[in-house]
């Protein structure tokens, strides 16, 4: 059984087709890219299969569980938490509180150890991506790089068995992708499986195992990083066409 | 289970991560009210003061919804309404004890909250501030409509109050002295009230459960996304809020002894904590209240008895005063004394200490310095 599939899942806004007929699926312990030129899906595909849009048509299965159309907080609480491109934090709530948020939702909860507070909890999350310096800062002071750890801190307090992250190296200075990049792998190593989109390439061909490329909502090409760099029709999308 | 379930409690309720309260502020402002009636004989003073403290429950319960929620509520009369209708009606027809009428009418503005809520929260901003208008208007036609039961535009009169002028007299009291000490007992008692329920509402809005809030108010999308069942908190909220309006509706009907649609669902009473959570800073809870008591005394005490001043002219006085606050004090009178005025003192102290501290190091250097000198 696949930790998550995805069969034939379609999503139209008006006369243009975002996702068309994507199938594909990923298994536990995996680290899965997600690439394609701008405008490609990729990001409208993360929104179907975490039921923040619902789909036209299709199924999405996590765990064996048909979890197509579900409420956005139902399916985190099944264990499949996501990161946004554009980062969303609580501006309002010191960065600590912002992960006390998702360890309040039921899941989270749960989760947290015996005789250990939700607070105690929270300073260790933000200790691994490096922000217990800025704890009790309100989230509206932090610069994007530390935003962007932060978001994932907060869907990894929820203990999610598969991650999502929408382009976490957007906006990031080579040293700041060089840390993430390393923190990303550690996650992989705690038993989490996840899935990144990215178009820029480079960042995640170090981290993949296996890559999937959309263009215009179609899955055009899947295999290892090294097929995918040689595939002709990712090259043609990415390049153009050669004269 | 159990176990786990006192554990979630008390975790929820452990620390302050919002904001630090004012606490030595907030108890000095407490003594001064606790200790105004031995002042004097002030009866019309101390009659305002007992209408504030609960007008105070009224505008720090639409602060938690509104300042730490984000969900506007332009209808809240509703709640404080059916407070005073529901204990009223209650004592009208089947002449029950107070505190089994007000309880009831706190259980049934709560179950109105949650069926007012269920729908009417899934629209947002400025959709659900029109739909909560509506509500009170729509209670207001149905009393009208059932006039023999509510009594109409006039209103239910003859309800008990907390406590009998005969009590005082049989105590031999001068029938003055007892309408005076009836006076003083209905404050200390909503003093009491403002106290606990204050304490409360503001524990609430600074647990985890208010953290989860804030959430809502900033980006209910990314709280869905955490697992935060939204509609779920929002609810709460909106329940929460009914329960304490609802209270000070309540025990606003038993001191005044008599209701009318005029004084417990008009639409200025909707936007009283309007003006009153918006001079006094949104989503502090302490804001909410204390500027009550500065616009209620204002408006009911000084402007109306110290310096007279016609009715009609106060809207446009607090216009321009809530004006000029928010230009200077975007965020609020309260968030200006408590952030801005009382960490610049406590900086200075700081600064001062540390500056002993140098200064004794500096001492101390030097008197070691002189001590080795003869040596050399």
């Amino acid at each position: 059984m696949h930790l998550l599939e995805v069969e034939n899942l379609t999503k139209r806004f008006g006369g243009l087709i975002a996702v068309n007929n994507v199938n594909f699926h990923i298994d536990e312990g995996e680290i899965v890219g997600l690439i394609g030129p701008n405008g490609a899906g990729k990001t409208t595909l993360f929104h179907l299969i975490t039921g923040i849009i619902k789909p036209d048509s299709g199924t999405v299965r996590f765990k064996g569980e048909d979890i197509t159309g579900l409420e956005p907080h139902k399916i985190v609480n099944k264990g499949l938490a996501r990161t946004f491109q554009v980062v969303r934090p609580f501006r309002n709530l010191p960065t600590i509180a912002n992960v006390l948020v998702a360890l309040r939702s039921p899941r989270g909860n749960k989760k947290i150890e015996w005789l250990k507070t939700p607070e105690r909890k929270a300073m260790e999350m933000l200790e691994d991506v490096g922000l217990s310096e800025m704890m009790l800062e309100p989230a509206e002071n932090l610069a994007h790089g530390d935003l962007k750890r932060l978001e994932i801190a907060r869907a990894l307090a929820t203990e999610p068995e598969l991650l999502l992250l929408d382009e976490p190296f957007g906006g990031l200075s080579p040293i700041e992708t060089e840390y993430l990049t390393k923190s990303i792998e550690r996650m992989h190593l705690d038993g989490h499986t996840i899935v990144i989109v990215e178009h820029k390439l480079h960042a995640l061909m170090k981290l993949a195992r296996r890559v999937i490329a959309l263009h215009f909502g179609e899955k055009i090409a899947e295999g290892t990083p090294q097929e995918i760099s040689q595939n002709k029709k990712v090259i043609e999308v990415y390049m153009g066409k050669s004269m | 289970m159990v176990a786990n379930y006192v554990r979630r409690i008390y975790t929820n309720f452990a620390t302050n991560i919002i904001d630090i309260p004012p606490r030595l502020l907030a108890l000095l402002c407490f003594f001064i009210l606790l200790v105004f009636p031995v002042t004097g004989p002030n009866v019309l003073l101390l009659y305002v003061l007992t209408y504030t403290n609960l007008i105070a429950i009224f505008a720090g319960s639409w602060d938690l919804l509104v300042g730490r929620v984000g969900q506007i509520s332009l209808g809240h009369a509703l709640f404080f309404g059916i407070g005073a209708y529901g204990t009223a009606l209650l004592y009208k027809f089947y002449q029950l004890p107070m505190w089994v009428t007000i309880p009831s009418a706190i259980i049934i503005a709560v179950a109105v909250s949650i069926l007012v809520g269920f729908p009417s929260l899934r629209v947002k901003g400025p959709y659900l501030a029109l739909i909560t208008m509506t509500f009170p208007l729509i209670f207001v036609s149905a009393i009208l409509y059932f006039k023999q039961w509510t009594g109409g535009e006039n209103g239910i009169a003859g309800l008990p109050s907390f406590f009998s002028l005969q009590f005082f007299v049989e105590r031999g009291f001068s029938y003055s002295a007892a309408l005076y000490m009836q006076k003083v007992s209905e404050y200390y008692m909503t003093l009491l009230l403002l106290l606990v329920s204050g304490i409360i509402i503001y524990k609430i809005a600074n647990s985890k459960t208010g953290i989860v809030f804030v959430s809502i108010l900033d980006d209910e999308l990314a709280s869905k996304a955490s697992g935060i069942n939204t509609t779920r908190y929002k609810l709460m909220a909106f329940a929460i809020s009914a329960c304490f309006a609802s209270l000070s509706g309540a025990v606003f009907a038993h001191i005044l002894t008599s209701i009318g649609p005029g004084g417990t669902l008009s639409v200025a009473l909707s936007f009283l904590p309007v003006i009153m959570t918006v001079f006094g800073g949104i989503g502090t809870i302490y804001g909410a209240i204390a500027a009550t008591f500065i616009i209620q005394i204002l408006d009911l005490y000084i402007l109306t008895d110290l310096v007279p001043i016609p009715m009609e002219w106060h809207p446009l006085i607090f216009i321009i005063i809530v004006i000029i606050f928010v230009i200077k004090w975007p965020r609020g009178i309260a968030r200006f004394v408590v952030e801005d005025v009382l960490k610049e003192l406590s900086k200075e102290r700081e600064i001062e200490e540390r500056g002993k501290h140098v200064w004794k190091k500096y001492k101390k250097k030097k008197q070691e310095a002189t001590e080795s000198a003869p040596e050399d």
